[in-house]
C-alpha cells in the first residue's frame, strides 16, 4: 500500500484521505532468485493470499507479534518477559517521578476537601435497601370450574294432579294380562321344551345303547374279516414265495445244465486254439530248432572254413614253390638256354585234389622244365582267379546252402 | 422242489441268448487270456477282460514280398476298419520307450533291428491302450521264423493273416515304378497308382533300394523266410494273389478279414428259407432235414395237419380252407408257435419255409421269440420258375410225380395219362411270383443278415451253398 501509487494522497498530512487502488494480486517474493541476473521485465509472480504469512488469521483479540524470522520461540518468550519487566520497571520509575502533594506537616493530617461549587456527599457506605420477594409454594392447579353457560330462555313450569290423565288400574289390566299370559306361556313352553329334551335324551340314550352293541358286533366282524384277509395274504405270499423259489431253482438248474452243456467243449477248444496259435509248443522240438540246429550249422560252417583255409594255404604254398622253382630255372636258363615244352596237366591237378600232400606237389613239379613252368605259372595264375572266384562262389553256395537249411 | 415235479426244460431263451451274444467265444477268449497271462488274481483279471470287451477288434498280420503292395493294403485296411497300423517305421518312431531308442540306434548303425528287440518292441506297443481298444494291423512283422515263434510264445495271436504272393518278375518290374510321397508316407506307382493332384505328383520322390539287384536280393531273402513263417499260422492264413489291381486285392482282404473263425460253440440251426414259388425251398429243406436232423416245417403243411387233426385251431382254420381264403396271421402264428415250442424243434433246430411272406408276418414271428439265426433268399429268374413248375406232371395211377425235363416219365404209356395240377398253370405261377416279389424287398430289409443265393443251379450245388452258409459263422459288418 504505497501511497506513491495513489494519485490523490499526499504523504504526511493528517487530513482525511481517500484511498483507491485497482485490485491486484499481492506480489510474492520468491525465496530464491531465478538465475544470476534478475530480468526486470518478467512478470512478478503472484502469491496465494491464503498462504501469505503476513495475513493474520484466527483470533485477533490477543494481538501478539509474530516472532521475527530466525528467532526461536523461547527467545521470543524471554523477550516478551523482558519487555514486560522493562515496561513494569519503567512504569514504576515513572510513578516515582510523578509530582505528588507533599507529606503533611507533623501533627496534621491531610483532609480531602471538595472545592467544587456544589458539595457532594461522599459517603463510603452505599445506601442499601433490602427488598425481598417471594414466590408462593407451588399449589396444584385447582380443578377448572365447570363451564355453566349463562342461562338463556325462560323457565316455565306446570303441574299434573292425580286423576287428570288416566286411570292406572284400568289401563294396566290388558297389559298385565298380556304380560302375565306371555310369561306363563313362556314358562309352559320352557317346561315343554325341557320335557321334550328329556324325551330326546332318553331316545338318544336308547339309540346309543343299540348302537354300541351294533358297533361291537361290527368290530368283531371286522376283526374277523381282517384276520381272514391277513391269513389269506400270508398264505398267498407263502405260496408265491414257494412258487418263486421253485421257478428260480428250476431256472438255476436249467442254467447250470445249459451252461455245462454249452461250455462242455470249452476247455478242449481253448487248448486247441492255443496250440494252433503256437502258444503251446513241443519244448524238445523248439529246443532243437533254436539250440541244436544253429550249433550244427555253425560247426558245419567252421569245418567248411577249415577246409577252405586249408585250400588257401595249399594254394599259397604251391604258388610260392612254383615261383621259387621258376626263379631257379630262370637262373638256370640264363646259364643253359635249352627248353622242352611240356604240357602241364599237373597244373590244374593240384587244385583239384587238395588232400594230396605238399611234398607230392613239389615232387611232381620238380621234373618239369622251365617253359612249362612259365606256362604252368600262367595257367596257375589264370586258375587262381577262377579258383578265387570259385572259392568265393563256393562260399556263397555254402552260405546259401546253410541258409536254405535254416530258412 | 424235487425230482418228481415235472420235466424241467431248458428254456429256449438261453441258447438263443448264448448264440446272440457269442458267449462261447467270449468264454474261450477269456480263458485263453487267463492261461497266457496267469495272473495272481484271476477274478479281477477276468472282470477287467470282460470290461474291455475287445474280442471283436481286428488283429491282422499282413505279410508279403517287397513291392507286393502290402503297405498300401495294410494302410487301406487300417483306415477302413479304423484301427492302428504297426510297421517297422511306426514302431521305431515310438517315443517314451527305451526299447524304441535302442532299436533306433541299432537301425541307424546296421539298417536292421535284432529280432528280440523287435518282438519286445511289438509287445510293448500292443500293450498300449489304443491297440487294446481298437485292434492292430502288423505290416511285415514277423518276417522270419524266429520272430514268428517269439511272437507266438508271447501269446500274441492274430485272427487273420493275409499273405500276398506274386511272381517275382512282376514284383521286380513293379518295384521299379515305386514312388513315395514324403509328406504323407503314401506309396504311389508310376503306372498303376498315379496320384491325380499335380502338387502330390511334384512332391513324389524315388525311394532308395528299388533297383533290380536290390529287389532281387530282398526277394530272395523274403522267399527264404516266408516259407517257414506261413506254416506257423495254419488256420488263419489266406494267400491272396497280388498280381491283380490293388482294389481287387483290397476287397478280397476286406471280405476275408470280416469273416469270423469257425468256433466250437454249440449251435442249433434255425434256418429260414425264403424265395418265390418254385425256387426249391421244400427240396432244400428236405435235404437239410435229412442231413442235419433238423425239423422240416412247411407252413402250409402244418396248417393242413392242424385241420386234419381236428384240433381246436384246426377247427378255426377249416372254414378258411373251405372258402379258399388265406388264413389270418394270428391263427397261423398260433399253430406255428405251438409247433416251434415243442421239444424236438428246440433241441434239434428247424428249417422253416413258406411262412413270413410279408413284413407283418416276419414281425409277428419275431415277437413270439422265434428268431431264425440263418436266413436264405433263393433267387430264381421267372423263366426258370415257369419252366420248373409248368412242366410238372403227376401220374394219377401210381401217384408218382414227374417233370417233363428233369425227371421224364419212363414210358409213353405213363406219359399219356399224366395230369397237371391246376395250381401249376402259368397264370397261377405268375400271380404267386408277383405276390412274392411285392413283399420280398421288405423282408430282405427286415432280415439284415440274410444270405442271398442263386437258386437257378443244380440242387446239390445250392445245397452246398446253404450248408456253407449254415456252418460258417455270419460275417461281422464294420459299424
Amino acid at each position: 500500500m504505497r501511497s506513491a501509487s495513489t494519485p490523490g494522497a499526499a504523504p504526511g498530512t493528517m487530513t482525511t484521505y481517500t484511498y483507491t487502488s485497482r485490485p491486484r494480486a499481492p506480489p510474492c517474493r520468491l525465496r530464491y532468485r531465478n538465475g544470476l541476473t534478475q530480468q526486470p521485465d518478467e512478470p512478478l509472480p503472484f502469491g496465494n493470499i491464503m498462504y501469505d504469512r503476513r495475513v493474520i488469521r484466527g483470533n485477533t483479540y490477543a494481538l501478539h507479534t509474530e516472532p521475527q524470522r530466525g528467532q526461536a520461540i523461547d527467545e521470543h518468550v524471554q523477550k516478551l518477559q523482558e519487555t514486560k519487566k522493562r515496561a513494569a520497571a519503567k512504569k514504576r520509575a515513572q510513578e516515582q517521578l510523578r509530582p505528588r502533594t507533599p507529606e503533611p506537616v507533623e501533627g496534621r493530617k491531610h483532609v480531602d476537601v471538595q472545592t467544587e461549587l456544589y458539595l457532594e456527599e461522599i459517603a463510603d457506605r452505599i445506601i442499601e435497601a433490602d427488598m425481598e420477594c417471594q414466590t408462593d409454594a407451588f399449589l396444584d392447579k385447582p380443578p377448572t370450574p365447570l363451564f355453566i353457560p349463562a342461562k338463556t330462555g325462560q323457565d316455565v313450569a306446570t303441574q299434573i294432579l292425580e286423576g287428570e290423565l288416566f286411570d292406572f288400574d284400568l289401563e294396566v289390566k290388558p297389559m298385565l294380562e298380556v304380560l302375565v299370559g306371555k310369561t306363563i306361556e313362556q314358562a309352559l313352553l320352557e317346561v315343554m321344551e325341557e320335557e321334550e329334551l328329556a324325551d330326546l335324551r332318553a331316545t338318544q340314550y336308547a339309540f346309543e345303547e343299540l348302537r354300541n352293541v351294533e358297533l361291537a358286533e361290527v368290530q368283531r366282524l371286522e376283526e374277523q374279516e381282517r384276520r381272514h384277509r391277513e391269513e389269506k395274504e400270508r398264505r398267498k405270499q407263502q405260496q408265491w414265495e414257494v412258487m418263486h423259489k421253485h421257478k428260480e431253482t428250476s431256472q438255476k438248474i436249467a442254467a447250470r445244465a445249459f451252461s455245462q452243456r454249452y461250455l462242455a467243449d470249452l476247455l478242449p477248444s481253448v487248448f486247441d486254439s492255443l496250440k494252433e496259435g503256437g502258444y503251446f509248443f513241443d519244448p524238445i522240438e523248439r529246443d532243437i530248432e533254436l539250440g541244436f540246429l544253429p550249433w550244427l550249422m555253425n560247426e558245419v560252417d567252421k569245418t567248411m572254413e577249415h577246409s577252405m583255409v586249408g585250400r588257401t594255404v595249399l594254394d599259397m604254398l604251391i604258388r610260392e614253390v612254383v615261383e621259387r622253382r621258376l626263379n631257379t630255372y630262370e637262373q638256370k636258363e640264363d646259364k643253359h638256354p635249352f627248353l622242352k615244352p611240356e604240357d602241364g596237366p599237373g597244373g590244374p591237378g593240384p587244385m583239384r585234389d587238395p588232400t594230396t600232400g605238399d611234398e607230392f606237389q613239389e615232387q611232381r613239379s620238380l621234373p618239369s622244365t622251365e617253359a612249362p613252368y612259365e606256362k604252368l605259372i600262367e595257367e596257375e595264375e589264370e586258375e587262381e582267379d577262377p579258383i578265387g572266384l570259385r572259392r568265393s562262389l563256393g562260399r556263397e553256395e555254402q552260405f546259401q546252402g546253410r541258409e536254405s537249411w535254416e530258412g | 422242489m424235487d425230482a418228481t415235479t415235472g420235466p424241467h426244460r431248458i428254456p429256449p431263451e438261453m441258447p438263443q441268448y448264448g448264440e446272440r451274444h457269442h458267449v462261447f467265444e467270449m468264454m474261450q477268449s477269456m480263458l485263453e487270456q487267463l492261461l497266457i497271462h496267469q495272473p495272481t488274481d484271476p477274478l479281477q483279471f477276468m472282470i477287467e477282460h470282460l470290461h474291455r470287451n475287445n474280442d471283436s477288434v481286428p488283429k491282422i498280420v499282413v505279410l508279403g514280398p517287397p513291392a507286393s503292395g502290402k503297405t498300401t493294403i495294410a494302410m487301406w485296411l487300417a483306415k477302413h476298419l479304423k484301427t492302428n497300423l504297426l510297421t517297422l517305421d511306426s514302431l521305431l518312431a515310438m517315443d517314451h520307450s527305451e526299447l524304441a531308442e535302442g532299436a533306433r540306434r541299432h537301425y541307424e548303425r546296421k539298417r536292421s533291428v535284432p529280432s528280440v528287440l523287435l518282438v519286445r518292441l511289438v509287445q510293448e506297443r500292443l500293450l498300449e491302450d489304443d491297440c487294446i481298444s481298437r485292434g492292430w494291423i502288423l505290416d511285415g512283422i514277423p518276417e522270419t521264423r524266429e520272430q514268428a515263434m517269439m511272437v507266438q510264445t508271447l501269446g500274441i495271436t492274430p485272427r487273420h493273416v493275409i499273405a500276398l504272393s506274386a511272381p517275382d518278375t512282376v514284383l521286380i518290374e513293379r518295384n521299379l515304378g515305386k514312388r513315395i510321397d514324403p509328406q504323407t508316407g503314401e506309396i504311389y506307382h508310376t503306372t498303376f497308382d498315379w496320384p491325380p493332384e499335380p502338387e502330390i505328383q511334384n512332391r513324389l520322390v524315388v525311394p532308395e533300394g528299388i533297383s533290380e539287384r536290390e529287389t532281387v536280393q530282398r526277394l530272395l531273402r523274403h522267399h527264404r523266410n516266408i516259407v517257414r513263417v506261413l506254416p506257423s499260422y495254419p488256420g488263419v492264413l489266406k494267400v491272396i494273389s497280388a498280381d491283380q489291381p490293388c482294389v481287387d486285392v483290397f476287397y478280397q482282404a476286406l471280405t476275408y478279414v470280416q469273416t469270423n473263425r469257425r468256433s466250437n460253440a454249440p449251435f442249433t440251426p434255425k434256418v429260414l428259407l425264403c424265395g418265390p414259388v418254385g425256387s426249391g425251398k421244400s427240396l432244400q429243406a428236405g435235404l437239410l432235414a435229412q442231413k442235419y436232423g433238423l425239423v422240416n416245417l412247411c407252413c402250409g403243411q402244418l396248417l393242413k395237419e392242424a385241420v386234419a387233426d381236428n384240433s381246436r385251431q384246426g377247427k378255426a382254420i377249416q372254414p378258411f380252407f373251405e372258402k379258399e381264403m388265406t388264413v389270418p396271421d394270428s391263427l397261423i402264428l398260433k399253430v406255428l408257435n405251438q409247433r416251434l415250442n415243442q421239444h424236438d424243434c428246440v433241441h434239434r433246430g428247424w428249417v422253416l419255409h413258406g411262412f413270413p411272406r410279408d413284413l407283418d408276418q416276419a414281425r409277428l414271428l419275431d415277437s413270439v421269440g422265434h428268431k431264425p439265426n440263418r436266413v436264405f433268399f433263393l433267387n430264381v429268374p421267372l423263366d426258370s420258375v415257369i419252366e420248373r413248375l409248368t412242366l410238372r406232371r403227376t401220374d394219377p395211377v401210381t401217384g408218382e410225380r414227374y417233370h417233363l425235363i428233369y425227371k421224364p416219365p419212363p414210358t409213353m404209356e405213363v406219359q399219356a395219362r399224366l395230369r397237371q395240377n391246376p395250381k401249376d398253370t402259368e397264370e397261377q405261377v405268375k400271380f404267386k411270383m408277383d405276390l412274392f416279389y411285392r413283399n420280398s424287398a421288405e423282408l430282405e430289409e427286415f432280415y439284415k443278415q440274410a444270405i442271398t443265393l442263386n437258386g437257378d443251379q443244380d440242387p446239390y450245388t445250392v445245397f452246398e451253398y446253404i450248408e456253407s452258409g449254415i456252418t460258417h459263422p455270419l460275417p461281422q459288418r464294420v459299424p
